[in-house]
């Protein structure tokens, strides 16, 4: 099967994945509780509720009142948030970019160390180098994130007083405008390098939090993928055919190691999401993992909603990309079969 | 067999043997103890033969094989000691390696002593010819050795292709590694040529290219000069393909080798060892993975190029039938050692070491009655740490005390057929083993 045909037909089932899973959701929700609960207060008569209800459609049916919410998505209306006391639909974008330039920086520093610490520490088994990065790495899979995450504040930013806590310095964003809403992306747009390196300042500390455990995890999967590789038959081959030790790594070896990590990688994207929440609380970061638990806590639906079929779509669309990307790698993978 | 005396070549003394294994010793270190894999094996390889190493699996053949290239696991094996010497050739100068009549259609040459340019000094025994020390060869160096002067098929086609990269993939990069200038000739580079595009195309034709090199080269200055160089890369891998009588080799060359059968697996390792016209070439039990039928024919065609390009040939072999139908001379190995060495005809009609005759009585023939088929009694031995005795003491049927006491050196019984067993060690006498005599 081609794979234009495959990601196509994947793109046409997505559609009733996401419809699956915004009834899964809306009806969880819902068991919670009232979503005007927060709205009430002891002074209204039963009448007003009564209204209340009616107007938001409360009294109908289960299945009916999904309807409407499913009705005002379509149409851009996520409801009220009373979080943040604003349309959910405006106000998400902004948390959305937050969140995404803190989980694109983490997904960066993640792939990039864990891929090169894992090659390194392949290709040279049972070495020094080896044994310093299991430890790296074994440290950073066991370590909860959030518990990290408090221990450089108290060192970076509470002891030595070097990094910062937050998004930005808002004086300086302030003279940065907003383009795309990812700050250094928008301060080097703007040719402001004062407030690009504010926002990278900032965004050092919770992106190393957030993508030190993806690190040890591809690390560990790049590695051990790659020691059982450089022992097939292939890079004997590949070496007897005289190619440099380095070309055998790099063309031969790690290609191939790379199969199997590419799916560690798709998944640990995902926990990048789940982990913003812990970190953006810590560091006070105004996206939408801070956004989530404080709508949580305050039984805002509405904002709660929207967050969870936000995170669904995105895993799914994540496993799309990592077939496709598994299938270019592994030309023996045949999608759809 | 081949006529050595008229060789083509201007050296003052140019040498019968392409390869000489010495006394080489490989060891494994294991939680009991040291595991003797290789014990002071030594046999040469004559320019244009084939030898057989035939031996049992764990027997040490595809260890002593794969030390021509320097491609044991060392550490943790250990190199004990040992020399492995090789005379390379270079590319006829006569005819530019397509073949003529000075060098035998080959195509190739003996190279000349570097110090004394084939006159013949120290460094080269006289001999006139480049010597080199394999086994302490830099990294830098047996690289351009490795798949070039000496390749390498393996047992197993379908895990020695990469699984990831296409057939022209990997054949392309024979021809880079060893290939770069005329592949730079093809697109109009010359040797001293020294602008970007040179520079450019110099990475491209020797695998330094990096993802800016790719991008400039598929633009429009460059791009020409790289198609260039990309066609006769192409032109070349399908020659190769071609010279192994796969019929339509432009069409395999884009395939993956998971779509390509076993034996036409096998035929794309074979032009990958053959493409650089080797003057060695290494064939670990290159048919053990394969149905018989394909077997065959693949035996049939390694015979073909070998007969066609005179390189010589190592082949290792489990396969006695086999190893008799393609070899000029046999090498029988046993837990570490060359038990038995020599002609083919002899080795097969006068077996003269007592592990040989077994292991001739164990082949079943369409004569051989049911119930009448030998075996070897016993196993093979561990080769930790083993004690200074012959190591086929406790299976053979003729040993006496001095066998065990004792390791019988390899020695010559008649012309061109050497054994190591004291059966034919007239100065042992009495206590000596014989033939006539079963003590077990």
């Amino acid at each position: 099967m081609q794979l234009r045909d495959y990601v196509i037909r994947r793109l046409l089932v997505l559609p009733f994945l996401i419809i699956g899973v915004s009834m899964i959701v809306f009806a969880l929700t819902r068991v919670g509780g009232s979503p005007i609960g927060i709205y009430l207060s002891h002074e209204m008569t039963p009448a007003q509720v009564a209204e209340i209800e009616a107007r938001f459609h409360l009294d109908k049916s289960l299945p009916v009142q999904y309807f409407y919410w499913a009705r005002g998505v379509l149409q851009g209306d996520f409801g009220w948030s009373g979080v943040s006391v604003a349309p959910v639909a405006e106000v998400f974008p902004k948390k959305l970019a937050a969140t995404l330039e803190l989980s694109v920086a983490s997904g960066i520093v993640a792939v990039v160390m864990g891929l090169w610490l894992g090659t390194y520490a392949g290709a040279r088994r049972n070495r020094p180098a080896d044994h310093i990065t299991r430890v790296v790495a074994v440290t950073g899979a066991s370590m909860p994130n959030f518990w990290l995450a408090i221990l450089l504040l108290i060192i970076f930013w509470a002891q030595l007083g070097w990094m910062p806590i937050g998004r930005s310095t808002p004086e300086i964003i302030a003279l940065v405008p907003t383009r795309t809403g990812l700050y250094t992306i928008d301060a080097l747009l703007a040719g402001n390098l004062v407030a690009f390196g504010d926002a990278l300042w900032h965004l050092i500390l919770p992106a190393i939090t957030l993508g030190y455990g993806a690190t040890a995890i591809i690390a560990r999967m790049m590695r051990s993928a790659l020691v059982e590789e450089l022992q097939l038959d292939y890079v004997d081959a590949a070496r007897a055919k005289g190619l440099p030790e380095r070309l055998v790594l790099k063309k031969h070896a790690r290609r191939n190691a790379l199969i199997p990590t590419v799916t560690v990688i798709g998944l640990t994207f995902g926990f990048l999401l789940q982990g913003t929440v812990s970190v953006e609380i810590i560091f006070r970061w105004p996206g939408i993992g801070k956004w989530m638990a404080d709508s949580v806590l305050r039984g805002d639906q509405a904002t709660l909603m929207t967050y969870v079929l936000f995170t669904s779509i995105v895993f799914l669309v994540l496993n799309l990309i990592v077939d496709v990307i598994y299938a270019n790698l592994d030309r023996r993978v045949e999608l759809g079969k | 067999m081949l006529d050595m005396t008229n060789r083509p070549s201007g050296l003052a003394n140019s040498p019968a043997t392409i390869a000489s294994v010495r006394d080489l010793t490989v060891h494994f270190p294991s939680k009991r103890g040291m595991v003797h894999a290789v014990d002071r094996v030594s046999f040469e390889i004559r320019d244009g033969e084939t030898l057989g190493l035939v031996g049992e699996t764990g027997c040490g053949k595809s260890v002593t094989g794969r030390s021509f290239l320097q491609l044991l696991p060392i550490p943790p094996g250990i190199l004990a000691q040992g020399t492995v010497t090789f005379h390379p050739h270079a590319r006829c100068g006569a005819c530019a390696g397509t073949g003529c009549d000075a060098c035998n259609s080959t195509g190739r040459r003996p190279a000349a002593c570097p110090s004394c340019t084939g006159a013949g000094c120290a460094q080269c025994n006289g001999s006139g010819a480049e010597t080199v020390e394999l086994l302490r060869l830099p990294e830098d160096r047996i690289r351009r050795i490795r798949g070039d002067r000496i390749a390498m098929i393996f047992q197993d086609p379908g895990k020695a292709l990469n699984p990831t990269l296409t057939i022209g993939d990997q054949l392309s990069e024979v021809f880079l590694q060893h290939r770069t200038e005329e592949l730079l000739d093809a697109a109009g580079i010359g040797p001293e040529d020294r602008g970007l595009a040179a520079r450019l195309l110099g990475r491209l034709a020797s695998q330094r290219n990096g993802s800016i090199d790719n991008l400039l080269l598929s633009l429009p200055p460059l791009r020409g000069k790289r198609n260039l160089l990309l066609d006769a890369l192409r032109n070349n891998v399908a020659a190769a393909l071609a010279e192994t009588q796969i019929a339509n080799p432009y069409q395999i060359i884009d395939r993956y080798p998971h779509e390509l059968s076993g034996g036409m697996r096998q035929r794309v390792m074979i032009a990958q060892a053959l493409a650089c016209n080797p003057d060695l070439l290494i064939a670990d039990e290159p048919t053990t993975a394969l149905d018989v039928t394909v077997q065959a024919r693949i035996l049939e065609l390694i015979k073909d190029l070998q007969k066609r390009r005179q390189t010589s040939v190592l082949y290792i072999s489990h396969d006695l039938s086999l190893v008799r139908r393609i070899c000029d001379r046999v090498a029988v190995m046993y837990a570490g050692r060359v038990v038995e060495i020599g002609r083919t005809d002899r080795i097969f009609r006068n077996p003269s070491h007592p592990y040989t005759r077994g292991l001739l009585h164990a082949v079943p023939t369409a004569a051989t009655k049911r119930g009448q088929l030998m075996a070897i009694k016993g196993t093979v031995p561990e080769l930790v740490d083993p004690p200074p005795s012959c190591r086929f003491v406790g299976r053979c049927p003729h040993e006496k005390a001095l066998c065990r006491s004792k390791n019988p050196e390899l020695a010559q019984i008649s012309d061109e057929h050497s054994v190591s067993c004291f059966i034919h060690d007239a100065a042992g006498a009495a206590d000596a083993p014989s033939f006539d005599e079963k003590t077990q």
